[in-house]
């Protein structure tokens, strides 16, 4: 899902910078906030976290494999798409310019995708879904819609950029992400659980403000 | 996704010395931004094409080594490679070769070799950036250059913490080797792996958040406070940090112009190959 340096015109580009530009002041004016001094060292900590969570590879059917991505999960963890934002511009800006993953001129739109749309889809499923199904189901589908309509967002830029015919571009992205959202499920709710389980502090559903 | 473990190898070739490594933070950061943006917006293989031979120049004088960053290119090439394989057979054009109902179109063919192109220097520049800068003096050039504050501290600890998660994430992946876990292991439930992995996952995710605020105490403990402000070290670009970057802009305006005047000479190379 991380879309490369050349696969969108540098218009289009400066357009996803606006929008990462606007997600960030509010993001960070989210934190100061919500998460008191404390909030850099924590998110920071927490996105070098992700950084290694991203690596981990695991295998998926048709003989490929795929990583977690973690959007969702930040989301629902402080309720807020606001602390995926945070965590994703660094993570991504990092990926970019020192692994090659995802280009430096797409940052805005790579952002777009995995943090501010996967951050949103996945906290308000998961929102909408836990008075009906319960909290660890609506993680799940949270996470799971959120990948997949990250990667469906991603088909979309890339149609709007030329570079990908929408028609092949939506089945065949979501597709594959169909199955890598069912892994990005599992973990979620696995990685809630054991929050939920060792440090029910830190899930601010705990809290009673959520 | 690249293999995180692979960071430290990274910073420590990013930590020899070379006319390269020894350039101002900025400037190599300012130059991988302009080398990659001129060649975005590159519609003729003709600027990606000197810009990649003039990287491989910057690479001989930081004595990196070309087969070793050949094979990071590589491993890095099936992201948007993928994208451009279908290229030639997707977008509409005449049709230069035909089999079957499989049709290979000039501007798909054209499209695919630019975007091929395009990607091989941006990622070129980058392999060049990481094996010459440590992760620290990239976060340093992001403070001075005016990154918004939180942001540019959240980089900046980030980045020290990354290494710590490196080696956690390595101590881990040994721990299960040595109990023959195999993520791979097809004679194992699938779905016991995938649990296990999550068990992982929610460890290092635990791990992260209390190694967090263990940061932010040790940090209060040392004067930290919500006014607190990250140290920059006062080192401003010499001359040849100068005479670097604008090299660059001059060779970029040259490649420009001479675009400009004889791209009807230039064949093939000089041809606009985009199709948005």
């Amino acid at each position: 899902m991380h879309i490369p340096n050349g696969f969108i015109p540098i218009t289009q580009c400066i357009v996803y910078y606006v929008i990462l530009i606007v997600a960030l002041y509010f993001s960070v004016r989210w934190a100061r906030n919500n998460l008191d001094e404390k909030r850099i060292p924590l998110l920071a900590v927490l996105a070098a976290g992700i950084f290694a969570i991203m690596s981990m590879n695991i295998p998926i059917p048709f003989g490929t494999s795929g990583h977690m991505v973690g959007g969702a999960l930040v989301a629902i963890v402080f309720l807020a798409p606001e602390a995926a934002v945070l965590v994703f511009t660094i993570v991504l800006l990092i990926q970019a310019l020192i692994f090659g993953d995802g280009g430096i001129t797409v940052l805005g739109a790579n952002v777009l995708n995995m943090a501010i749309i996967g951050g949103f889809v996945g906290l308000y499923t998961f929102k909408g879904l836990q008075g009906i199904v319960g909290k660890y189901p609506a993680a799940g589908v949270g996470a799971w819609l959120a990948t997949v309509i990250a990667a469906l967002a991603c088909a979309v830029e890339l149609a709007i950029a030329g570079t990908f015919p929408i028609t092949i571009g939506i089945p065949s992205m979501v597709l594959y992400h169909v199955f890598i959202g069912i892994i990005e499920a599992i973990l979620t709710v696995i990685v809630l659980a054991a929050l939920d389980k060792f440090r029910p502090d830190l899930l601010v559903w705990n809290r009673g403000d959520a | 996704m690249a293999d995180i473990t692979q960071i430290i190898r990274f910073d420590d070739l990013a930590s020899k010395e070379s006319p390269i490594h020894n350039l101002e933070g900025r400037i190599k950061l300012i130059s991988t931004i302009l080398i990659t943006v001129v060649c975005v917006v590159s519609q003729e293989l003709f600027i990606p094409i000197v810009l990649e031979l003039f990287l491989l120049i910057l690479f001989k004088i930081a004595d990196l080594s070309y087969i070793d960053s050949f094979k990071r290119l590589l491993m890095l090439l099936p992201f948007g490679g993928a994208i451009i394989i279908f290229q030639p057979f997707i977008q509409p054009g005449t049709i230069i070769w035909r089999y079957s109902w499989l049709t290979v179109t000039d501007v798909g063919l054209n499209w695919a070799i630019l975007l091929l192109a395009r990607m091989i220097v941006t990622l070129t520049v980058v392999i060049l950036y990481s094996s010459t800068t440590p992760l620290q003096e990239m976060a340093s050039s992001f403070r001075k250059l005016k990154m918004p504050r939180d942001l540019a501290m959240i980089l900046s600890i980030m980045v020290r913490f990354l290494f710590l998660f490196v080696d956690e994430l390595a101590a881990i992946r040994k721990s299960q080797k040595s109990r023959n876990f195999n993520i791979h292991a097809k004679n194992i439930s699938y779905k016991w792996r995938v649990k296990q992995v999550g068990y992982t996952v929610g460890m290092m995710f635990l791990k992260a958040y209390e190694q967090g605020e263990r940061v932010h105490k040790s940090m209060v403990s040392r004067g930290f406070s919500d006014t607190s402000e990250m140290f920059n070290e006062k080192k401003s670009p010499e001359k040849s940090d100068y005479i670097f970057l604008i090299s660059i802009i001059i060779i970029i305006l040259i490649l420009e112009i001479l675009l400009f005047k004889f791209s009807g000479q230039l064949g093939y190379i000089g041809q606009n190959l985009s199709i948005n």
